[in-house]
């Protein structure tokens, strides 16, 4: 049985290429706009295995959408990544200090973006 | 990947417009938190966009822009004038280099390098160094080879007791590291004190992992990237040595693991160094007790105990894809137009069969498929409407540039954003607006300095502005500039031979020649506007449209120019007349009212104009210009009285037959160059029903009373 992963990103062109690769490799993947829609779409979906999630999203931002999957007991462990063009050092310490698994930071290939993956789910 | 990239420019088009409405307000209001958090915003995911699709230039310069941004945003530097130029002209440069992201276009090359010392340099001004992007292909792994040469590795990995929380596994870790090659893998699991206390989220076991292989170090410690920060991970290189293959080594590691708990750096130097010098004299090693050597490998390890319970459903999994909206080619949706419309012809086919024939079974199949295709019509034609905000931040923009140029002072003001026209309506309709806003703001307001004198306030108000009304569109822009002279426009249509001196017409009418070719009342051609070619074309689009414009002015105190556009253009509701037997459409939008008159009024009149409540109405005999046989004088004809934004006119026809929703469709080159027909319809039984022009009949009858008055 495949793995559902959870996008969320504002970018259309973002959500294409990570949902392509994910597909590619064999993950069925659910994408959102932003963090809310992202919460929405959680809570009506429970084989969600995985979080890929954008930092900087309107109506609701990564961090605090992390926060909220956290607050959920029944997503308090959902391994959860972080999407992101902040490289600082700052960023990836307030994600993980919020509960995040991991990051990738953007630009990346897809091959990088699998090994991370693997990292977290497998 | 073609497509991709396809999403990619449209998305990037689609953020740029969004930068530029939300520059366009900074400029209005500099110090709008939430605009600058919008504006860093939009080049932020524009910046993550560029750099994925491997697009450098176009991410580095975004970076720069992003940079200004997010120091205003953080309060270290302030909106200013500058910065705001500098932006639009980068958005202008972006525009551009988005379809030419390498720069091959030399103009782009040079604007890029300027743009980019603009850039900078405002960046320096506030004593910021601008910070290289990290647009640079993901780092390759150090390339340090050990001419295949294993050696071992020791990785100490002991995650915090709270590793788990966040969704880590430990174990795809360990398995990462065991795929680099030969391993031995040592777990520790700490005791469980109390079972009837113990948290199974805790994280209790650490491990010690062996590794034989030739990896570069950096390539290990990558595998513990997101570990760093939530366990203390050592990793020490014993290189030359092969100690996993080494039975010495493996009855040691053994030994130590039944007597103590953790193995540390210093433990293994030391077992190192030993054994250098017993893999010297491994000839004399006994190997008897290689069977009982006991290695845990973590296949062994029940840490499922301790992993938390993530909660992933066992349930069948349905494929699912969220979208909110989608992209559809215009294309396609024309042809669905195009179906919808044969489809509402068909109904009307059958319709006019089930009125023939009285099969109760087929009435109520007929009578579905009828409600059907309404909505299916309704759906269709939703689905090809826009709003017209989407136009309309491109004229503030044009607001913005031309009034700067022309040294006044304006307040762009738009309203109704949210009316919905056809897309195909909009595209056409954007050049007019944009000549007769420009034209608004070259001609129409004044000065700063002339208005103040004129006790008028100093900025000038251009209000561009859209409803409803039946089903037609009305797009309405008001300035309150200087306003049309009558008079000078009059004297200027004498001088051109528009008309003679002693013509007496309306105000209304005196305007409707700025509409004519050739006709500017510029004293001074500036570059904006005013050349004398704009306003006719401006007329032609709208009239091409269905539309009709009509200006109204008062001096000093401004204008209006109105554009009426029908909703649709090509299903449209009618009124099915006859004359002769011949069948016509007048397009229900402009029926104002329907008459019936005995014949001999229109026979004995000289004016042409009948009395209808108590009104003169002007009126057109359609037998008499279609060159049919006039009715007998006691025989009664329909009057239907159609108008456009102001004129009213009657056109007498034989029969009202009644409402039909008519599929407009064109009626071929042949036919263009004649002015009462704008196409035609199929009816039911398959005849073909003629849609009148209504507003060219009311334009060429408005010329035919004033080629009377010249004669």
């Amino acid at each position: 049985m495949a793995k559902t992963i959870l996008i969320a990103d504002d970018s259309e062109s973002i959500r294409a290429v990570v949902g392509f690769a994910l597909r590619e490799a064999g993950y069925d993947v659910i994408v959102a706009n932003d963090g809310q829609h992202a919460l929405d779409l959680l809570n009506q979906n429970d084989q969600v295995s995985l979080i890929v999630s954008d930092l900087n999203m309107p109506v609701k931002d990564g961090i605090t959408f992390l926060k909220d999957v956290r607050s959920l007991d029944k997503f308090k462990y959902l391994p959860f990544i972080i999407l992101t063009t902040e490289s600082q050092e700052t960023k990836k310490m307030e994600a993980k200090q919020s509960g995040a698994t991991g990051w990738i930071i953007k630009p990346f290939v897809k091959e990088k973006l699998i090994a991370v993956i693997k990292k977290v789910i497998r | 990947m073609d497509q991709m990239k396809a999403i990619y420019i449209q998305e990037a088009n689609e953020l740029l417009e969004n930068l530029e409405v939300s520059l366009l307000s900074l400029e209005d209001n500099p110090s709008d938190k939430s605009n600058i958090e919008q504006v860093f915003r939009v080049m932020h995911t524009l910046k993550g966009n560029s750099s994925m699709f491997g697009l450098a230039v176009i991410a580095e310069f975004v970076h720069d822009l992003e940079t200004i941004y997010d120091k205003i945003r953080q309060g270290e530097m302030t909106l200013s004038k500058e910065i705001l130029n500098t932006t639009l002209a980068s958005f202008d440069h972006l525009n551009k280099i988005i379809v030419d992201s390498e720069l091959q276009d030399p103009d782009n090359k040079k604007n890029h390098a300027e743009l980019i010392q603009r850039i900078h340099a405002l960046i320096h001004v506030e004593g910021v160094v601008p910070t290289p992007t990290k647009v640079e292909e993901v780092a390759k792994s150090d390339v340090l080879t050990l001419d295949g040469k294993n050696r071992t590795i020791h990785i100490s990995f002991e995650p915090d007791e709270t590793f788990l929380l966040d969704g880590s596994n430990p174990l795809l870790l360990i398995i990462e590291i065991t795929q680099f090659g030969k391993s031995i893998v040592v777990p520790h699991i700490k005791p469980v004190e109390d079972i009837l206390t113990f948290d199974p989220t805790k994280c209790l076991t650490s491990w010690d992992i062996f590794l034989e292989t030739d990896v570069p170090i950096s390539q290990i410690q990558d595998v513990f990237v997101f570990a760093e920060m939530s366990a203390s991970i050592s990793v020490s290189e014993y290189p030359c040595v092969e100690l996993i293959s080494n039975e010495t080594f493996n009855k040691k590691v053994s030994e130590l693991v039944q007597s103590e708990s953790l193995i540390s750096v210093e433990m293994i130097s030391q077992l190192v160094k030993e054994l250098g010098i017993a893999i010297e004299t491994s000839n004399t090693t006994e190997i008897s007790e290689s069977e009982k050597i006991e290695i845990h490998s973590f296949d062994e390890v029940k840490i499922d105990e301790v992993k938390p319970d993530v909660p992933v459903a066992n349930s069948p999994l349905v494929k699912e894809k969220v979208v909110s909206s989608i992209r559809v080619s215009s294309d396609k949706l024309d042809e669905l137009m195009n179906l919808v419309s044969e489809l509402v012809t068909t109904q009307a086919s059958l319709t006019l069969y089930n009125q023939k024939n009285e099969t109760p079974e087929l009435e109520i199949i007929s009578e579905n498929i009828e409600k059907l295709s309404r909505r299916l019509r309704d759906i269709a034609f939703g689905m090809t409407l826009v709003p017209i905000n989407n136009m309309f931040g491109r004229f503030q923009r044009l607001v913005r540039d031309v009034s700067l140029a022309l040294n006044k002072e304006v307040q762009f003001v738009t309203e109704g954003g949210e009316t919905e026209l056809d897309k195909s309506i909009i595209e056409t309709l954007t050049d007019p607006l944009m000549h007769i806003i420009r034209n608004s703001l070259d001609h129409g307001l004044e000065l700063p300095e002339t208005r103040e004198k004129l006790g008028k306030p100093r900025k000038g108000t251009v209000k561009l502005k859209a409803f409803y009304s039946g089903i037609s569109v009305y797009i309405q822009i008001i300035d309150d500039g200087k306003g049309i002279d009558a008079e000078v426009i009059r004297e200027k249509a004498i001088s051109k031979g528009f008309m003679k001196p002693d013509d007496v017409l309306t105000d209304k009418e005196i305007f409707d020649f700025i509409f004519y070719p050739g006709f500017s009342t510029a004293a001074v051609v500036t570059d904006i506007s005013g050349r004398g070619v704009g306003m006719d074309v401006v007329k032609r689009n709208i009239t091409e449209l269905k539309g009709a414009i009509l200006v109204e002015s008062k001096v000093n105190v401004g204008t209006t120019l109105t554009i009426k556009l029908p909703l649709s253009l090509s299903i449209i509701d009618g009124l099915l007349v006859d004359v002769a037997n011949v069948n016509y459409i007048i397009p229900l939008s402009v029926v104002d009212k329907c008459y019936e008159v005995e014949n001999r009024q229109m026979m004995n009149n000289f004016n042409e104009l009948l009395v209808l409540d108590d009104k003169q109405v002007p009126f057109i005999n359609i037998r008499k210009e279609f060159g049919y046989q006039p009715l007998s004088g006691s025989e009664k004809s329909q009057i239907i009285v159609v108008s456009d934004a102001e004129r009213k006119v009657g056109i007498s026809v034989d029969h009202i037959v009644g409402e039909y929703q008519a599929v407009v469709k064109p009626i071929g080159k042949y036919y263009k160059n004649q002015d009462f027909i704008s196409g035609a319809t199929i009816l039911g039984d398959g005849s073909i029903a003629l849609v009148m022009d209504s507003h060219k009949i009311i334009d060429l009858y408005t010329e035919h009373v004033k080629y009377d008055m010249k004669s």
